[in-house]
Parts: C-alpha cells; structure tokens; sequence
C-alpha cells in the first residue's frame, strides 16, 4: 500500500471519490450562492458580487438611523467590566464622599427613612443609578442636585464605597413574609421571570439591584413609577417589560415581602 | 455450491445494491429540490444578509434604540424592531396588521434568544452582535405567543412575548401619526 | 481473544453508571417540568440538572461505549493483544479525572449553561476545563486504534482489515475530527473568558464551531450501533451480511459527510451566510444515504438469516426470525426509531421545514428517540453480547433481558411521540416550568404528561439494564469462547486499497470542512465589533 496508489485519478475511487464531492460541492455552491439569491423577488442585490457575499455571510454593519436620543432614556452602558477592580484607596475616597450621603442613606449605608439602603449593594447598581441621576434619565427632588456635580471617577468610587460596605439588616426590621408565588415564580405567560433571576438570589443580571430589606414604600413607589413608564432609566424597558404586567396586588406583595427579608440570601458577584 | 454459483449470486447482490443506492440518491435528490422549490414559492429563505451591531450599545444609537422599537407602516409593508434581553422582549407584545408583509428585525441585548411565534413558521435565534431579520405574515387575526426558545439563564422559562394580529384598516388608523407601535399595556 | 477485559469492563462500567445517574436526572426533569409537578421554587436547579443531564450524556457515555467497544474490536477482530495498554489507562484515568472536574462545579450551580455552553454565558472555568480533559482523554483512543490497525496491518500486508475494526477505526477518526469544533471554541473563545483573560467573546463565531461539533458528534455516537448492526447481529442471529463493500462503503460516507454539515443547527442564526446554510443543507440530505444504504443491507442480512431458518414467502420470512433472540429485539426496535428518528431528521435538515421546529420540544424528541433510542438500545445490546466474554460468566435470565429492551422501546415511544408533537405546537426548549392552567398552553398538558411516564419507563428500563448486568458478574462461570463477528456472504479476499484503508476519506473529510467551514470561521474570526461582553452565570 502507498499513498501514491490511493492518491492518483488512476484509482477509481479516487477520482469516484473526489470528483463526485466536487460536484456536489460545484453545483450547490452555485445553487446557494447565485440561483437562490436571485430567485428571491424580494431581495435586491446590486450586482452577482454583492449576491455571492451576502450569501458567503460578509458581516454588514446595519445601515445607521438618524434619531434623537431621548433624554430620560439612560445612557449607561453596562457589562460585567463595567467598573474597574476597586482598590483600598477609590474605597476611601468612597467613604469621604459618601459622607454627604448619610444624612438619608444612613451612616452605615443603612436608611432611617425610606430612602433605599446602599450597604453592600451591587457596584454596578450604584453607578448606574447615580449616573442616571446625573444625565436627567432619573430625576428627584433630593438626590438629583447631589448627582448633577459628581464626576465619573466620583461616581465610581462611591459605587465601590458602597458595594465594599457589610450588608446590614433593615434599619426598622419587619417580621419575615413568606414568599409569594410572584417572586418565587414569576407569572410565565405576563412574560414575568422569578424575581430572584434578575436581583440577586438567584442570579445577578448587571445593574439590577438586590432588594432584601429595602422600604416596602421605596419599592413599591418605584414598582409603580416603572408600571406607568413614570420611571423610564431602564435599558430598553427591561423593567418596565415586568412592572407593568404586574397586578396592584402582586406589587404590593413583592415590595412587602423584600421589605422583610435579611439581607444574607443574596449572592455576590464577581 | 460451485464457484460459479457464488460468482453468480455475488452478482445479483450487486445489482440489487445497485439498484437501492440510486433509489436512495433520487429520494433525496427529490427531497432537496422539493425544499428549494418550497424555499422560493412559500417565501422562506434564510436572511439573505448577515449584519452586525454592539449589543452593549444598542439602547444609544442605531435602529434599536427604545423610541425605534415596534412596528412601523411603510411603503412595501411593516417592519417590526425588536430586541431580546434578560427576560424580556421589547416591545413585550408586538402588533402587527393581518395579511401583509412584514420584516421582522431583531437582536439580542446581552446573551442568545431566540423568536418563536407559536402557530406560525416564524422562528429565529437572537444572537448578541448580530441583526436577525425575517418576513412573516399573518393571515389570521388573533394573539399569538412569542416565547424565547433559547436558554438565556434562569429566567428563561419566564421569557414569553406576545403578539397580536389585528385588523388592516385598524392598523393604518392607529399608525397614522407615524410612531413606533405596539400592544404593550393594552 | 479478549486479553484486557478489565480495561473494556472498567470503561462500560463507569459508561453505564453515569449513565444511571444522567438517567435519573433526565426522568427527574421530565416529571418536575410536567403538569404533574410542582413548579420548581429554584429554577435554576432545573438548568443544572440539565447541564449535567446533557454532558453526561453527550461527551461522557457514549465516548466510554466508543472507547470500550473499541478496545475489545481491536482485540477480537484483529486477534491481536491491545498495543499500548497503559495509554489505554491513562485516557481512562483522564476521563474519570475530566468528568469530576466538571460535575462539581455543576453540581454547585456553578456551570448552569447547559453542555451546549451557550456563550457569552460564562460559567466557572472548571467545568470547560473538564470537558477538555474529556475529549483529551478519548483522543488517546483515537490515536491507540491508528496505531492498533497500523501494526496489525505490517503482520499481514494487504489482507482486508476485518469490517468491524474498518468501521471502528473510521469512528475514531471521525470523533477525532468532529471534537476539535467545541475543542477551539473551549480553548480559544471560551476557557479565556472564564478564567477572566479576556472580557468579551463572539457567540455567533462560537454558535458556527459548536455547530462543527454537535452535529457530526451523532454519528459518533452513532458508529458503535452500525458497528453492531454489521457485525454483531447478523452473527448473533445466524445470518450472514449481505455485503461487505456496501458496508465499507456505508461508513466511508459516514466518515466524509458526517462532518460538513452541522450548520443545519444554525440555520435560523443571523451570524451564517444562506449560500453556506444552503451548501450544508444539501449535504445533510447526503448524510441520509449511508444510513439507507444500511437499511437495506441489514434487512437483507436478516433475511439471509431467516431463510436459513427455513422462512418462506415474500414476508412471510419475518416469522421464522428468531424473535426471543435478544439481538433480533434490540435491532428491530432500533431499526423502528431509527425509522420515525431519520424521518424527522429529514425534516429538521430543509429550512423551510425547520423554521416551524427549530428548537422547539421537536428537536429534544428528535434526538432522543435516535440517540436515546437507536442508539443507545444497540449499547445495550452490545453490552449483553459482551459481557459473558468479558466477565467469564453467562447473562442466565434472557427473559429479562427481553423485558428490559421491550420497557425501553416503549418508554422512548411514550417518551419522544408527544414530545415530537408539543414540538408542532411551538413549545420551547429548556424551560424549568410551564404554565398549563393558561388556556393558550393548556392542550399541551396531556401530551407533556404522557413524555413524563414515559420517562419513568425508560427509568426502570435503564435500571433493569444495570441490575442485569450486575447479576451477570456473579452468575456461574461459563466459557464464552474467543469474540467473534458476522461474516460476509461473500468474505473478501481482497479488498481495493480504498475501501481497506482511511486516508483518502479522512482527506475528503478534512478537505469538506475546509470548503463548508472554512470561509464562514474566517470571517467571524477577523471581522471587528462582533465579540460582545460576557455575562457569568450563578454570580460566580
């Protein structure tokens, strides 16, 4: 046996082999290539060229669309490398800054009223809101004048002041609820996944926070505030999507029984 | 047996086997052509384009951002934009009018979806960084679910969309001012 | 002669314990998602259950069969003590080593992205890693069948290779070939991401390797069973094969054809040109040719058989088959599966008719009534025809046996049937539950009810499978005899050099995935903007 006996036209079934292959190969590339693009009335190609690299998969950026930004729409971009590694001293310029901060969000990151409690919250939350608060795609009373001056490295460094802080249970801890189906289930058919997927004891979808112990007031306002598109920072209405097939009464649930819970349940992030 | 015997049945074998392996070569020469034949007439071909977009900015310029979400009426039909993200499509019911065409583009904002339109053959995969495009058209009025049929982590199995086929003339009504539509909050 | 039987009976032992295990997962997943259950309060349970359902059953079971049957053909067929058994111990080893690895951290819920990895979901390093060591591990087989055949062939120049070791060897090659899609995208996209090198991944270029892979991966799976179909049956039932070229010829297509069509997994991706998905399309039909082709044969072998048993008529012949033969069972139901299974093959492989299936519950039936079913109840097959020669002792209770392979056929039956058909109705792939109470999905119930008994079938099936096979280690010794396989009506005396050797197919093989895979990888592979950022999955 050599390779020079297998790998001549002489052997038949070289050439059987290698021609038939071919063959096909010849006449369903031109099939798919030229034949079928141009049998297709609904598709317009400039010339064969621009047939054949279209159906050869030659990326295309989309053609660009001319439209104004909307101002209250958030304009973060957010993935899992969104912020830097914090280091000891961004945590400590954190901590000076935050100090403006305490006076609702509580010294500890904990709030005595009903401002959200930040000890210990996803970095990723952090700056986004506070972002958001800067641009206008968030806006209130309080916290916009505090948010409109900060800049990126300040906004980032109270996120990891923050994100560093040990979570604390509630400042006016209620007893614990137990799980309603909204939160454990979700509603599958209102296109609402379980609430954990996204916040935290289940997975951590990038910038969606975690919610144990928070103001049942807080998250029900803003559960509302997302159902009426009053609130619209977030990316592509991936909340609004689930706020407004919620019922009144599921959000009252769902605020009432993350109001109730320690914060232990929740997973980290890398 | 004699040595002829077996030289003679090894020969009906032969052409027994023949004559099965062109059979089975023109089933499926058959087979091909019938799907070729059925791509053209019933207008289902793969996207004739592959194009490209970042995922992570999708919401800041381009055809995806959220004012250009849903559908639109012009001149040769109806395109409907959307996307895909963790765990929901934008616009969540999506509305289209009966009986005519439609482009369907979308994409994905983070990870792969995919666009099942149960009852209908419209059925595409999301994938971050890339643009799907589709033509569907309804020929019955109604809702029709709109799961993601791709795993997308764990909130998958609440990923559910809708999409609601309505009247032509009641379409052109309400696409009158020339917005984006959809069924959302209806 | 069988000299390593601990080696063969290692390597089915550990393949039919995973696959108990994956097993009852899979059972588990089929009753927890059925109106029958109750929803599940973690979701993500489900998803891990189903990675590791899915890699089990993918990359580790039917590897060990390949790679245990393989060992005891080169043994058996060529009549040649295994060469290189130490290697043979450390693939062994690696394997063992690579699938801990992996199920950890799945276990952990630290790798929830299915055994189709789906990026840019990230999950923990540990478990890609793993399945590298997996597919590294079966390498060393692949490379320990070359060298097997080589040296078989240097003692005796130029006879035909025994059909059974021709076809096992081209398995091997083909899982050789077929590997190194998912094995770049672990090494090159993947693994990076995860142990946090690089940030972002491109999931369409990721999608066109897997699909390289995932598709061919079948019909490694699938070489064992027409290895059996061959070799082992026609023997097993006192038949002859009606034709020892068409069989060569059978695998050879396998081998060339099986690789450059995995694209019809993508054909509703945006990343994919239609003329490539076109191209792989057509191909796909031609992958329907070998197995026709073996159709026919084996039908023919088993009329032989049948005649040779004094069967008469047109059909009449059917009724002398020797049906309490547990071979003859197990072919006939393979043969029915492989029958509904090719149909819908047929179906998922034109894009006209995809789109109405495309990843819908149609294609988890699909698979598993080919894999699970024709596949893997030949597995069982060969593991009854193995095991007195490999453990020296008989499998006394044939009536068992039977019943196990008749609890099968109907458990996938039960199984795959009414999935095939929510598939029609649109209900989607890999989710943890489902609302039935809503009128819309509602009419789905019944049907999912009847996939989830039909799960627990296949569940005491399986286990009646390992019970069988443990009593066979300690029922009374017997002497089986050397192993032998079916002959040809006509045994070859000289076989073209073609037809006895690999190297022009696996040429043919390599050159196809050059021309279908070629340009598509390229271009991803250099084209900017299309790697989007990573999202890691369980908060790692």
């Amino acid at each position: 046996m050599s390779a020079r006996d297998l790998f001549t036209f002489r052997n038949r079934h070289f050439s059987l082999g290698v021609g038939l292959t071919a063959a096909i190969l010849v006449v369903t590339a031109i099939a798919g290539f030229i034949v079928l693009p141009f049998a297709q009335p609904w598709v317009q190609f400039a010339n064969v060229w621009d047939a054949i690299c279209s159906a050869a998969g030659v990326p295309q950026r989309a053609p660009s669309v001319d439209l104004t930004p909307d101002k209250r729409l958030s304009a973060v971009v957010l993935t899992s490398r969104t912020l830097p590694r914090p280091n000891q001293e961004a945590i400590g310029r954190g901590a000076t800054l935050a100090q403006r901060c305490a006076i609702c969000h509580g010294p500890t990151g904990i709030s005595r009223a009903d401002s959200p409690n930040l000890a210990g919250q996803y970095s990723a939350v952090i700056y986004k809101e506070l972002h958001d608060f800067r641009s206008g795609a968030r806006t209130n009373a309080v916290m916009t004048p505090f948010a409109v001056n900060l800049t990126d490295q300040e906004i980032a460094d109270l996120s990891n002041y923050y994100a560093y802080l040990p979570r604390l249970p509630a400042y006016h801890p209620t007893p614990q609820l137990p799980k309603p189906n909204i939160v454990i289930y979700g509603a599958p058919m209102r296109g609402i996944a379980p609430c954990g997927s996204c916040h935290g004891s289940l997975d951590n979808k990038t910038g969606s926070p975690w919610l144990e112990g928070q103001s049942e007031t807080y998250l029900k306002a803003q559960l509302q505030a997302f159902a009426t598109s009053e609130r619209r920072n977030d990316i592509s209405q991936q909340m609004r999507n689930i706020a407004r097939a919620m019922t009144p009464q599921e959000i009252d649930e769902a605020a009432a029984y993350y109001a109730s819970q320690p914060p232990d349940v929740v997973k980290a992030v890398d | 047996m004699s040595a002829e015997d077996t030289h003679g049945s090894a020969g009906v074998a032969a052409r027994v086997e023949r004559r099965w392996a062109t059979i089975a070569v023109i089933i499926i020469v058959v087979m091909a052509l019938l799907a070729a034949f059925a791509g053209i007439h019933r207008a289902t071909m793969p996207q004739p384009r592959v194009e490209t977009t970042d995922p992570s900015r999708i919401h800041l310029s381009g055809e995806f951002v959220e004012a250009n979400l849903g559908s639109v009426l012009e001149a040769n039909g109806v395109t409907v934009r959307a996307i895909g993200q963790q765990y929901s499509f934008t616009p969540a019911c999506i509305l289209v009018p009966v009986d005519t065409p439609i482009t369907l583009r979308a994409t994905s904002a983070d990870v792969v979806h995919g666009i099942l339109i149960q009852g209908t053959n419209v059925n595409t995969m999301l994938v971050p960084g890339y643009i799907s495009e589709q033509l569907m058209r309804f020929a019955r009025i109604g809702d029709y679910l709109m799961p993601c049929q791709e795993f997308c982590s764990f909130g998958h199995e609440g990923m559910w969309g809708k999409v609601r086929v309505i009247d032509k003339a009641d379409f052109a009504a309400r696409a009158k001012d020339g917005g984006r539509l959809s069924c959302v909050g209806q | 002669m069988l000299a390593n039987r601990k080696l063969i009976l290692a390597h089915f032992w550990l393949a039919f314990a995973v696959f108990g295990v994956a097993l009852t997962l899979g059972a588990w997943q089929m009753f927890i998602r059925s109106p029958i259950g109750t929803w599940l309060s973690n979701p993500e349970l489900y998803y891990r259950s189903l990675t590791a359902h899915g890699t089990v059953m993918g990359y580790v079971f039917p590897t060990l069969v390949a790679m245990g049957f393989g060992y005891a053909i080169s043994e058996s067929a060529l009549e040649q003590r295994l060469v290189g058994v130490r290697w043979a111990w450390a693939g062994f080893w690696l394997i063992v080593a690579g699938s801990v690895m992996a199920v950890i951290p799945v276990a952990l819920g630290r790798a929830s992205v299915l055994y189709t990895f789906y990026p840019p979901l990230i999950g923990s390093p540990f478990y890609y890693i793993g399945v590298v060591l997996v597919v590294v591990g079966s390498w060393i087989w692949v490379a320990l069948m070359s060298i097997n055949l080589r040296v078989w062939r240097k003692a005796h120049p130029g006879a035909p290779v025994p059909l059974a070791m021709f076809a096992n060897v081209a398995g091997s090659y083909l899982w050789a070939w077929t590997a190194v899609g998912a094995a770049l995208e672990l090494l090159l996209q993947i693994i990076p991401v995860a142990v946090g090198l690089k940030a972002t991944i491109d999931a369409g270029l990721a999608r066109v390797f897997f699909s390289w892979t995932l598709h061919a991966i079948v019909y490694f799976w699938l070489m064992p069973t027409y290895i059996a179909y061959y070799t082992i049956v026609p023997r097993a039932i006192g038949g002859r094969v009606y034709s020892d070229t068409m069989a060569r010829i059978s695998f050879i297509l396998f081998l060339v054809v099986a690789m450059p069509i995995g694209m019809h997994h993508t054909f509703a991706d945006p990343q994919v040109g239609a003329g490539f998905k076109f191209i792989h399309s057509a191909f796909t039909a031609l992958v329907a040719l070998p197995t026709l082709l073996t159709v026919f044969t084996i039908c023919a072998s088993v009329e032989i058989a049948a005649r040779l048993r004094g069967g008469r008529g047109m059909f009449g012949w059917i009724g002398a088959l020797p049906w309490d033969n547990p071979m003859m069972l197990a072919l006939a139901f393979s043969f029915v599966m492989l029958g509904f299974g090719g149909a819908g093959g047929l179906i998922n492989m034109s894009y006209q008719l995809d789109t109405s299936i495309h990843n819908t519950q149609w294609i988890t039936g699909h698979f598993h009534l080919i894999f699970g079913g024709a596949i893997v109840i030949m597995y069982f097959a060969i593991a009854y025809d193995l095991w007195p020669h490999l453990t020296g002792r008989e499998l006394i209770d044939v009536r068992m046996i039977r019943i196990q392979l008749w609890l099968w056929f109907a458990g996938m039956i039960v199984t795959t049937f009414p999935w095939h058909w929510v598939g029609i109705l649109g209900m989607p792939r890999r989710m943890a539950y489902f609302d039935f109470a809503d009128s819309a999905i509602a009419p789905q119930a019944l049907s999912v009810t009847f996939s989830a008994i039909g799960g627990f079938i296949l569940l005491i099936s399986g286990l009646l499978f390992l019970l069988i096979l443990a009593r066979g280690m300690r029922s009374p010794a017997t002497e089986a005899g050397p192993y032998r396989f079916s002959l040809a009506v006509h045994q070859p005396v000289t076989v073209p050099l073609a037809l006895n050797t690999h190297a022009l197919w696996v040429t043919l093989m390599i050159a196809l995935t050059v021309t279908n895979y070629g340009y598509p990888i390229l271009t991803l592979a250099l084209s900017q903007g299309t790697s989007v950022p990573a999202v890691y999955v369980g908060a790692q």
